[in-house]
């Protein structure tokens, strides 16, 4: 009797082992459009509603558990921002002298923001669901493809470029954010505009990596990105140009690299954010 | 444990909803630099209240889920959360549950081992990006924010799945027998 139940049970394990192992080596290989994604959609598609429902029904207990980490970590910041003001005091006092010049330089490269955005639509979403895992940088939100939203469309914040819409069911859409170890935004620094390509470093969603910066180009700290929108055929980029990105945080000359690592720190909090901007259509 | 039908919905429910708390709440919540991921502790709460069969099952259908609703790669969750549970499942079938304390301590080993499992299957499969060194910490947060889950989740997967188990219908048996003769007497 003992002997046959380990018998079912490791047959129950074998079993449930090489389900996955198929279902994983299928998914990873099958085309966006194969059965299994039609599948998963559908699933996605019938649990949207009850997701967007324990979303807003949990939010104020969300908030409140928040909102204690958050003052948690504020005692720190406080500090920090203190020495900061300090700086930006004496900061401000040269700003204003450089202002002027600023502008003439702005209308020499011809640079407005989010310049590249004019002829989008945008379609205000809020965040329904979100990935357990560093691995997966990857949120939910409840506007698909009948509100327009369609794969490869780009998604801001108010602060900044977050992601791009990866896959879509009717009611709702997934978004792979810049922290996704598959995202790679291709990215001009300002204000002179060596280009790279902005890649994330898996596991901390505060570091971003700007690469392919010849070593030679003097890239400082603060410094500001914003996408390329480039259709150069290496640097291609899904976004439009003028959409901020980040600042520069470091630069690192690697022994032996021909080319630079510039650290930035995205200007949306990519951790912390309830809505989202889809930039749908796009110029024709 | 004892299945019936009545079991089994009262586990698919409990799925149902880890799931969906998980990905709409417990996802969103930011506890020392990292989010508690509530699946590994109902896998081996699971596991550990069912044996290695329930805990594996339950924990495929659950890894199932929620890859299914992120769009993500099939099988990868399932693979690590059957994993889990089945782990949690034999332990429960080689040592007794001495202390309160088991639970949540296993969770976190339980979930230690899955998140390094899970990342391991990642580098596997081929990640295009650097890979920071805050990803162990990511993963030693969220272990300890497993086991600290485990206090209040285990007792209540406990009282979820009270009809079916053995060891409680025994002790309520007797409970109930003791009351009878006082009454009795």
């Amino acid at each position: 009797m003992y002997r046959k139940q380990v018998r079912r049970r490791r047959a129950v394990l074998v079993a449930l082992v090489i389900v996955s192992l198929i279902l994983l080596s299928l998914s990873f290989s099958e085309a966006e459009s194969g059965p299994i994604h039609s599948i998963q959609r559908g699933v996605a598609s019938v649990f949207g509603p009850i997701e967007e429902g324990a979303g807003r029904a949990l939010k104020p207990v969300r908030d409140l558990i928040n909102w204690f980490d958050e003052t948690f970590d504020a005692r720190g910041e406080n500090d920090r921002l203190q020495d900061e003001l300090s700086e930006l005091r004496s900061d401000q006092i040269d700003a204003e002298a450089v202002q002027s010049e600023n502008e003439e330089l702005r209308k020499a490269l011809d640079f407005k923001t989010n310049a590249g955005i004019q002829g989008y639509e945008q379609v205000t979403s809020r965040v329904i669901a979100r990935s357990p895992t560093v691995w997966y940088s990857q949120v939910t939100i409840d506007q698909g493809s009948s509100a327009g939203v369609e794969r490869d469309d780009p998604v801001v914040t108010g602060d900044g470029l977050i992601g791009k819409v990866s896959d879509t069911t009717a009611g709702q859409a997934q978004v792979t954010l810049i922290t996704d170890h598959r995202s790679a935004v291709s990215a001009r620094i300002l204000p002179e505009g060596p280009l790279g390509v902005v890649k994330p470093e898996v596991g901390d969603p505060d570091d971003l990596l700007l690469d392919f910066i010849q070593e030679d180009r003097e890239i400082s700290r603060g410094q500001r990105l914003v996408t390329a929108g480039s259709t150069a055929s290496d640097l291609e980029s899904l976004f439009p140009p003028g959409i901020p990105i980040g600042e520069v945080t470091k630069a690192d000359i690697q022994a032996q690299d021909t080319y630079q690592q510039v650290h930035l720190k995205p200007f949306a909090d990519l951790r912390d954010f309830d809505y989202v901007q889809v930039l749908t259509g796009g110029p024709e | 444990m004892i299945v019936t039908w009545q079991v089994a919905l009262r586990v698919a429910i409990l799925i149902l909803l880890g799931v969906v708390l998980q990905l709409s709440f417990f996802s969103e919540i930011e506890l020392l630099g990292s989010s508690p991921d509530v699946l590994p502790v109902i896998a081996v709460a699971l596991g550990l209240l069912g044996g290695g069969v329930v805990g594996a099952v339950c924990g495929f259908a659950l890894g199932l889920l929620t890859d299914s609703l992120l769009l993500q790669t099939l099988g990868v969750s399932s693979i690590v959360l059957l994993t889990v549970g089945y782990l949690a499942g034999r332990w429960r079938e080689s040592f007794d549950i001495t202390s309160a304390l088991v639970p949540p301590l296993l969770t976190a080993a339980l979930a230690l081992f899955g998140a390094t499992m899970f990342a391991a299957i990642q580098l596997m499969l081929g990640v295009e990006a650097p890979v920071s060194l805050l990803v162990v910490r990511e993963i030693i947060v969220k272990a300890l924010l497993a086991g600290l889950l485990a206090i209040p989740i285990y007792p209540l997967v406990r009282i979820v799945l009270r009809p079916a188990l053995v060891d409680d219908a025994r002790r309520g048996g007797r409970r109930r027998r003791s009351l009878i003769q006082i009454r009795a007497a």
